[in-house]
């Protein structure tokens, strides 16, 4: 299968905190990865250097086989000039723990912002593509409220509606249902769900286990800045081997 | 004694050099403190230096010792001979940029980092967020503090009666010593209370144009 996204020995430092300590993986179109792991372990780095929110210090990264970064010969991550590297990451799509919706626009102006600013397209035919999304994430009617008038629950799904409007190859969520009251996650993972029955190529960091285990193809566990184990979701819940798999698995189930 | 029409009449035409400088100060300071603003904000470090020292300069010594010395003390040093009206128009606009260029900065830096994130994550490039997500936030949380700054130039402008320019300040102070009694201050502070009523009802107008969001 092509690989979307490919992560070759990849290596971040904050200052001399080793963060990332040479991390690998491929995700292939249409797949849903889900990137499990204690606390600290890195998820979010990893994450945020496959959009470019951060810069990878050591390896290399490809969006369906142009690279981002390259590794040169001493391993050193190399990356295109920045316009570059905007345009390919604009096919990537984020959703954020803390939502990040605008503040100053309305549910609608959030969502054709980018569509209109980034990719030119007409206003009516970006207002067209949000309404739609908007009904697809159940908000149809919050079309002109402003985020906070929102409930958590609800500015999430306006904050995966708003990425998915780019019409990105990817999605990659950060944890996006920690910051919500209990009660309002489940009309978030619903919506992830729903992605996923379309076949949407994803990468989901979450403490949400029975789903990371419903909904993914793969499971990555990551400690300590490692990929300890990559695998189907039985071979890290039914049987996990690995100790530290399941001190953490004690942990949060 | 004159009559009262007269002492206001006076004091009145002395409000065309308050009004002017306050206009002109207004107009050129606030965009030049958002250059300035976002200029700090680059990571180009000696524009940085530059700007600090320009602040600093700016803030940390009296306003009418720089009104003197771009009057007085520029002729001396250099030869170059500026009108009073000349000379009170640029140090006030780099007095008052400076004070902006601060604000500004301050306002623009609180803005949440996850909004230029979520911007660049939609592909937005800097000068996009800035002029879409940024800067359209950071007036809002800038507007209380302009506001102020806007209504202390107003008794700044007073500030030039000390180089001799006839102001609303100094031509009831020339009232006053002519008639030897007290209207002339008074009429002096109406005309001050009315500017700043004005002013402050300007800026609560802005304001509330911007409470559609929190
Ligand atoms: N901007 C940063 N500056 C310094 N250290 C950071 C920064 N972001 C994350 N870290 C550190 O990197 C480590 C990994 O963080 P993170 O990727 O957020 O982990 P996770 O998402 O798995 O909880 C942590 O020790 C964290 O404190
Ligand atoms: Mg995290």
């Amino acid at each position: 299968m092509e690989a979307i996204i490919k992560v070759e020995n990849l290596h971040k430092y904050f200052h001399s905190l080793h963060v990332l300590k040479g991390i690998s993986l491929e995700v292939s179109k249409g797949e849903i990865v889900s990137v499990i792991g204690p606390s600290g372990s890195g998820k979010s780095t990893l994450l945020r250097c496959l959009n470019h929110l951060e810069v990878a210090d050591k390896g290399s990264i490809s969006f369906e086989g142009q690279f981002i970064a390259k590794a040169d010969a001493s391993g050193k991550a190399v990356y295109k000039n920045n316009r570059e590297v905007l345009a390919i990451c604009s096919n990537l799509g984020m959703v954020f723990q803390n939502f990040n919706l605008f503040p100053h626009m309305s549910v609608l102006e959030n969502i054709i912002e980018a569509p209109v600013m980034v990719k030119g397209k007409a206003k009516a035919e970006a207002v067209r593509i949000a309404e739609e999304l908007l009904d697809k994430v159940g908000l149809l009617e919050k079309k002109d409220a402003y985020p906070n008038q929102l409930s958590g629950g609800q500015k999430q799904r306006v904050a995966i509606a708003r990425a998915l409007a780019m019409e990105p190859e990817i999605m990659l969520f950060d944890e996006p249902t920690s910051a919500l009251d209990p009660e309002l996650i489940g009309e978030v993972l619903q919506v992830i769900k729903k992605l996923a029955d379309e076949k949407m190529t994803m990468i989901i960091v979450t403490h949400e286990m029975n789903f990371a285990r419903e909904i993914s193809d793969r499971i990555i566990f990551m400690d300590d800045g490692q990929v300890v184990v990559d695998g189907a979701p039985a071979a890290i819940f039914v049987n996990p081997d690995h100790p530290r798999i399941k001190t953490f698995l004690n942990k949060v189930l | 004694m004159e009559n009262l029409w007269n002492i206001s009449r006076f004091i009145l035409e002395g409000a065309t050099i308050s009004v002017k400088i306050y206009a002109v100060t207004l107009l050129f300071s606030i965009p030049l403190g958002m250059l300035c603003a976002i200029g700090k904000l680059t990571p180009l470090k000696p524009l940085q230096w530059l700007l600090e020292l320009y602040t600093w300069i700016f803030r940390g010594t009296p306003l009418l010792l720089q009104l003197f010395f771009s009057y007085y003390g520029l002729q001396i040093l250099t030869g170059i001979e500026l009108s009073k009206e000349m000379a009170a128009y640029i140090t006030f606009v780099l007095n008052y940029a400076a004070y902006f260029t601060e604000i500004f900065r301050a306002g623009i830096q609180s803005i949440d980092k996850g909004q230029y994130e979520a911007a660049k994550a939609l592909g937005m490039n800097y000068s996009q967020t800035m002029k879409r997500i940024v800067i359209p936030q950071a007036i809002k949380v800038i507007l209380p503090p302009t506001g102020n700054e806007a209504v202390t130039l107003i008794k700044d402008t007073a500030l030039v009666s000390a180089i001799a320019l006839a102001d609303i300040l100094r031509n009831a102070k020339s009232v006053v010593s002519r008639t030897a009694s007290v209207e002339g201050y008074f009429i002096a502070a109406i005309l001050y209370l009315i500017m700043t009523f004005v002013i402050i009802n300007i800026f609560k107008y802005i304001e509330k144009r911007f409470a559609y969001y929190n």
